[in-house]
């Protein structure tokens, strides 16, 4: 069982947008991410399954360069992380809200903007109108629902339309019908050429994602499309498939 | 250093705290109403009421004696009355008959003078003080009664400034120092903490903003309402509208209207400074915090050692000697004391004392802003 499937590079494909080799975070005793290798391709929707603790946060923290593996190296877009100005280039929706609640929606998005080198009202209008929220400009962000602030976060990491996009669990407290539209819109968004890593405890939205990386102990126990993987674990059910990997590679370790 | 990134965080901060109701409140209108108080109090404190009882152990001469002072004290306000022993007047005392027990003795040495004890309750040293001083004055002007001669008057002359009956002067500068820096402290400290915990610092971090234009950005955002503390408590102390009759209304004045020589830009000057360090302590202070009641929690550590050590409360120069190191190490000392140099000395740049006032606190600033930058990003899970 290959457990790091390469994709098919072969010197014909374009590089890789994002590249973990090798990378290693340990706080004391806990290894958070162990020995994670992996090449991703660029304009694609890459899941980042696993469980509560299993790593998630913190590989994405490690990619965006917001800390400092302990062994190995992560880039993006051919860059060496962390890089300050490659950060201009890469959207991060954090698993937090990480909006202002005491400014508006609107001066959220112009705030932003503004630290990511976007002004004027045209990009604020653009990501308003991605995320629904064109009739909240004016609210209070304390003001609103769990779930605006959801779109608001993830419209504050669009507003500079970067190439690579990390998510973390985007779609908590987001209704189904929003969800939906999310969803449309990383699509249109990956046609375009972005790269994304959207991170999630929920298989339900796993087969939306064109590969999947199942994430068990900080380390990648499986990587293959939805199908591959059930295939792979010889199951109908993702939920399933997931135990089963995770279970096998307890065994044979 | 990007001018367009540190704007937008100055553009932030300054929004935020213009919705924050009850911070706005805390800066400008706590420290006029505390300032309002303390001088109030400071100027309009009640001379002591004298309720005398004395005792006379000495026989004939110490009737004549009693007698004088008795005189002198009735001039002087005070409620007089004779007891028979000590423990008559200790049993007025602590009935609150009497404020204060005048024993007139023979004198233990020979030479026929007598020895005046004053016997006060206790439980309140200042008003004790004050009682004595009374008695004190009784005796100068028995004694000048007595003899036919006024005991020389001692007068008093400063080199800076003039000796002022105003408490208020020398008590001022400090009261604007301290509470520029304590507001400021409070207000960044929360403010940098919720940026932690929101989760908006992680995203901010995310971003190609640096963590020095994060700092300048803060220091602009607080230091802009700084200065408007600063200037509106300054215009406070140191102005005085008079505001006519109106109606019903009396006659009254807006503002302490203390006096000051000096220039109020250089006194601007100075507090302006201190603050600038004061939002990078916030900063930096708020690492180490997990709540917000941890950033008030330390204030104790933080601020009251400076509040005592800073010539607020007690002068410098009575203090214990072992504690002078720690003031000279204090930041709220150097802007006390460039206050009063500026208030009451009249000082301008070219004053050496000024000089180092404002370097120090230039220094400081610039250090905590450092430590500030170094400590924004800590490596959490």
């Amino acid at each position: 069982m290959a457990l790091h499937a390469e994709p098919d590079l072969d010197g014909a494909g374009p590089p890789p947008a994002i590249r973990a080799h090798a990378l290693v975070k340990s706080f004391g005793t806990l290894r958070a991410v162990d020995d994670v290798t992996f090449d991703l391709a660029p304009g694609r929707i890459y899941g980042l399954l696993g469980p509560n603790g299993s790593g998630k946060t913190t590989l994405i923290r490690l990619l965006t360069g917001l800390t400092v593996p302990t062994a190995g190296w992560a880039e993006v877009l051919g860059t060496r992380m962390p890089s300050r100005p490659n950060l201009g280039r890469i959207g991060y929706m954090t698993q937090t809200d990480g909006v202002y609640t005491a400014l508006t929606v609107a001066e959220n998005l112009r705030f932003f903007g503004a630290v990511y080198g976007v002004d004027g009202g045209e990009p604020v209008e653009h990501a308003l109108g991605i995320v629904d929220l064109a009739d909240r400009r004016s609210s209070i962000v304390g003001t609103l629902s769990g779930g605006q602030r959801r779109r608001l976060s993830l419209a504050c990491a669009l507003i500079h339309r970067p190439p690579v996009l990390f998510l973390d669990e985007p779609t908590v407290g987001v209704d189904p019908l929003l969800r939906v539209q999310f969803w449309a819109h990383f699509r249109a968004l990956t046609d375009a050429g972005t790269t994304i890593v959207v991170s999630s405890h929920v298989m339900d939205e796993a087969d939306r994602c064109d590969e999947l990386l199942f994430v068990r102990s900080g380390t990648i126990i499986a990587r293959g499309t939805g199908q591959e993987i059930r295939v792979q674990a010889g199951t109908a059910d993702l939920e399933q498939a997931f135990l089963r990997l995770g279970g096998n590679v307890e065994v044979t370790r | 250093m990007s001018r367009r990134r540190i704007v937008a965080l100055f553009r932030r901060v300054v929004s935020e705290i213009r919705r924050d109701r009850p911070s706005l409140a805390l800066l400008f209108i706590a420290p006029i109403v505390i300032t309002g108080l303390v001088t109030f109090i400071l100027r309009e404190s009640q001379a002591p009421q004298v309720t005398a009882v004395v005792v006379n152990l000495a026989g004939p001469r110490g009737l004549a004696v009693g007698n004088a002072l008795e005189a002198a004290l009735r001039t002087d306000g005070a409620t007089v009355s004779d007891v028979a022993d000590e423990a008559a007047a200790r049993a007025a005392i602590g009935d609150k008959a009497a404020s204060v027990g005048i024993v007139l003795r023979p004198a233990a040495a020979s030479g026929g003078s007598l020895d005046v004890t004053v016997i006060t309750n206790g439980l309140d040293p200042s008003g004790d003080v004050g009682q004595v001083s009374a008695i004190q004055r009784s005796v100068l002007a028995a004694a000048t009664a007595a003899t036919g001669t006024a005991i020389p008057a001692v007068n008093h002359a400063t080199v800076y400034g003039t000796p002022t009956d105003d408490p208020v002067t020398t008590f001022a500068p400090a009261i604007v120092a301290f509470f520029a820096y304590f507001f400021v402290y409070i207000l960044t400290g929360v403010s940098f903490l919720r940026e932690r915990t929101g989760g908006t610092l992680e995203r901010l971090m995310a971003t190609p903003v640096t963590r020095g234009e994060v700092v300048l950005g803060y220091t602009l955002g607080f230091g802009l309402f700084a200065t408007i503390q600063v200037a509106v408590l300054l215009l406070w102390a140191l102005g005085s509208l008079h505001v006519g009759a109106l109606g019903p209304l009396p006659a009254f004045s807006i503002g302490l209207g203390i006096a000051a020589s000096g220039s109020p830009i250089l006194a601007f000057l100075v507090v302006v400074l201190l603050a600038v360090g004061a939002v990078s302590l916030g900063i930096f202070l708020s690492t180490f915090a997990r709540t917000e009641l941890q950033i008030i929690q330390f204030i104790p550590i933080v601020l009251a050692p400076q509040f005592l050590l800073s010539g607020v409360l007690f002068p410098v120069s009575s203090l214990p000697s072992i504690l002078q190191p720690l003031v000279a190490i204090m930041p709220l000392n150097y802007a006390v004391d460039g206050l009063r140099q500026v208030f009451i000395r009249g000082a301008d740049l070219g004053v050496p004392a000024l000089q180092l006032d404002l370097a120090v606190l230039g220094i400081v600033a610039a250090f905590f802003a450092t430590i500030a930058a170094l400590t924004i990003r800590r490596d959490v899970v």
